[in-house]
């Protein structure tokens, strides 16, 4: 080795592993701090602000005075219920029917393409476009479930009358356009397992439902485990869906707190309570990713 | 335990015909050996037997029933895996007791059973350990402990040795026929070793292109191989083959080499092929057969020197003492006894003698 010509430069031509760890993270650390963490903590700060574009005045500081008008803001309580029973609903049922699809993609078929292509529509398709193709299906004259359900002699169901029924219907399209994308992330696992362990078993005497049991299931955890972290944060912030099949109705009973976010900053103009919310959405988002860690690592 | 038997079994995959007709009878506590090139169907057949491929043609038997029907779980057997095929998530002692859980083997019975087989085999230390946890030769043991658990009729091996260093391979394999000699289950064992053909085998079968070239114990195979591509892939180093053309008593071959083969009873006439061990071949003028060439490369092995010789357009390799220490292009008389030239139809290579 050299000595380098100029000391003050001496860590650029030989920084050592700490010094070469540091400069290889910096771009990556850098771009993180720009999309990912100013924005959060402008979110953080602006929730502390009375910052209403509405009223003309400037910005505020209120400390956590936002918060404490949520704890009485009924709508707040609603959309939050609302968020928190879609994401208990449509998790589990997205989670089951995209294991059900994956199993049925990970058959061996002549063909694979035919059932890779019909997984991944329901995935390309955008959300928006989901929520109107299904308020059409469950229009109550016009729509394809009803119509199923007077063929084999059931009353038609008024959807959108009810929010039960609302709520129903939100549920079943959500699943429906999000078991695609849990289907690909459990699919990708599967194909991780050797054959020769399935072989194995089958000489050992286990049936097909055992090795579902036995084999599939325990070494598929962790993507199952991925698969759920990034259904439930995006359930968390459910949507497009909701706005537009029921745009909340009736009477604001299928909104959810991403709607009702998007309520206060763009149509209220309400940016200190907007962001107030949005806090909530993200430590809820927090807490869940957390909560999965643990039990991965707990189990791992 | 039981007999094996294969009646005319064939396996096509779309047109390609990977299994050609095997006939074959296993004795009921017998140790065979399949063994032949890449490709030549050894894994294809094992796997039949398993039950994990399906039959095209022909009959597989286990213990005088037909078994082509029946699911793998139906035939008991017990298969050692190239990969080992361990499950990753199960410890040890979950790894082996698997088979007898889903048998309904009874725990006392059972982890009493998974007691005597990791003494066998020396793993009883790694009981609560993870597949991960181990070395390849020790995960190779719980794979072999898996099948031993399970009490079946017939153990099939395929490759089980070939992910272990030359030194453990060796080790394992002395087990393997420890084991055999300890159970004397019958044990239909795929490899492309020859030395482990050997070792092991009460009898041997030769594959290729999906069909038998010979079938024989170890000795036979050796000493009377029943074409060129059996004395070729037996023995190490390879036969060596010089092509002749015997008339009268003598085989003329390149370079003005002849043999005498007056020695010899009836003789055959025509092209041939002749064949020649590179450990039968000794050095100097003697008993048996004389002949001469210029030495190519010597290769001392330590407990003996491997000589390469040219005659002619052909090389032939010698085993010789290790004492002999020609140089390279030096001309070196040899000498091989007849009962130890084999000869070969030219056309149809198959064994005259
Ligand atoms: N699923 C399959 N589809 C088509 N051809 C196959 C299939 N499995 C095996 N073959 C072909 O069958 C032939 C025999 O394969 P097999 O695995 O039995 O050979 P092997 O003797 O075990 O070889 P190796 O020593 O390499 O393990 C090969 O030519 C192989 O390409
Ligand atoms: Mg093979």
């Amino acid at each position: 080795m050299t000595a380098p010509h100029n000391p003050r430069f001496a860590w650029l031509t030989d920084p050592g592993d700490r010094g070469l760890a540091i400069m290889l993270l910096a771009p990556l650390a850098l771009l993180v701090t720009l999309i990912v963490v100013y924005p959060v903590l402008r979110l953080f700060y602006t929730s502390l602000f009375d910052h209403s574009l509405t009223s003309g005045l400037p910005p505020r500081f209120v400390g956590l005075q936002n918060f404490g008008l949520m704890l009485d803001d009924p709508t707040f309580w609603t959309t939050l219920k609302n968020t928190l029973l879609i994401t208990l609903v449509t998790v589990p049922g997205a989670l089951i029917m995209g294991l059900a699809m994956a199993l049925m993609a990970n058959m061996p078929f002549k063909y694979h393409w035919p059932v890779r292509l019909s997984l991944l529509i329901p995935w390309a398709l955008p959300l928006a476009f989901a929520g109107l193709i299904f308020a059409w299906f469950f229009h109550s004259e016009y729509g394809v479930v009803n119509d199923i359900l007077r063929r084999f002699g059931f009353q038609p169901v008024i959807w959108f009358n009810s929010p039960g029924w609302s709520m129903t219907a939100i549920c079943l399209t959500v699943i429906w356009k999000t078991s695609s994308f849990m289907a690909l992330i459990l699919l990708a696992g599967l194909q991780t397992i050797p054959r020769s362990l399935y072989e194995a078993a089958d000489v050992d005497g286990a049936g097909k439902l055992r090795q579902f049991w036995e084999i599939t299931l325990p070494l598929l955890r962790p993507a199952i485990a991925v698969a759920l972290i990034f259904r439930t944060i995006t359930a968390l912030q459910t949507f497009d869906i909701p706005y537009t099949m029921t745009a909340g109705g009736p009477g604001g009973s299928t909104a959810t707190l991403a709607m009702y976010i998007h309520q206060n900053t763009v149509s209220f103009l309400d940016l200190g309570y907007g962001s107030a919310l949005a806090v909530v959405m993200f430590l809820l988002s927090m807490l869940v990713t957390v909560l999965y860690l643990r039990m991965i690592r707990a189990r791992g | 335990m039981a007999s094996v038997s294969f009646d005319k079994l064939s396996k096509n995959y779309g047109t390609s015909q990977v299994v050609d007709g095997i006939d074959l009878d296993i004795a009921d506590g017998e140790f065979l050996v399949l063994v032949g090139p890449s490709g030549s169907g050894k894994s294809t057949v094992l796997r039949m037997l398993a039950g994990l491929e399906a039959v095209t043609s022909g009959e597989i038997r286990i213990g005088g029933q037909r078994v082509n029907h029946l699911q793998p779980r139906q035939r008991d057997i017990a298969m050692v895996f190239q990969d080992y095929a361990l499950y990753p998530h199960k410890t040890v002692r979950e790894n082996l007791g698997f088979g007898l859980k889903v048998r309904g083997i009874p725990g006392d019975e059972a982890q009493r059973r998974i007691i005597d087989a990791a003494d066998m085999l020396g793993i009883a230390q790694l009981l609560d350990r993870r597949p991960g946890q181990l070395s390849g030769g020790q995960r190779q043991r719980v794979a072999m402990g898996r099948a031993i658990v399970r009490r079946p009729q017939v153990f099939l091996f395929d490759e089980p040795l070939s992910n272990l260093d030359a030194k453990l391979r060796g080790q394992v394999r002395t087990e393997i026929k420890r084991l055999h000699q300890a159970l004397g289950t019958t044990i239909i064992y795929v490899t492309h070793d020859q030395v482990e053909a050997m070792t092991l085998a009460d009898r041997i079968v030769i594959l290729r292109g999906g069909a038998i070239e010979q079938v024989g114990t170890p000795d036979q195979i050796y000493n009377t191989p029943a074409n060129i591509f059996v004395g070729g892939f037996i023995g190490a180093p390879a036969m060596n083959f010089l092509p002749a053309r015997i008339a009268g008593h003598v085989a003329h071959a390149a370079d003005g080499l002849s043999f005498d083969l007056s020695q010899l009873g009836a003789i055959p006439q025509g092209d041939v092929v002749l064949g020649m061990r590179p450990e039968h071949i000794r050095a100097g003028s003697g008993a048996g057969i004389d002949f001469s060439g210029i030495v190519q490369v010597v290769e001392p092995l330590g407990a003996d020197t491997l000589v390469h010789i040219g005659i002619g357009d052909a090389t032939v390799t010698a085993r010789l003492e290790p004492t002999q220490k020609p140089k390279p292009g030096q001309r070196v008389q040899l000498n091989i006894a007849p009962g130890h030239i084999h000869v070969f139809d030219a056309v149809t290579e198959r064994a005259m003698l």
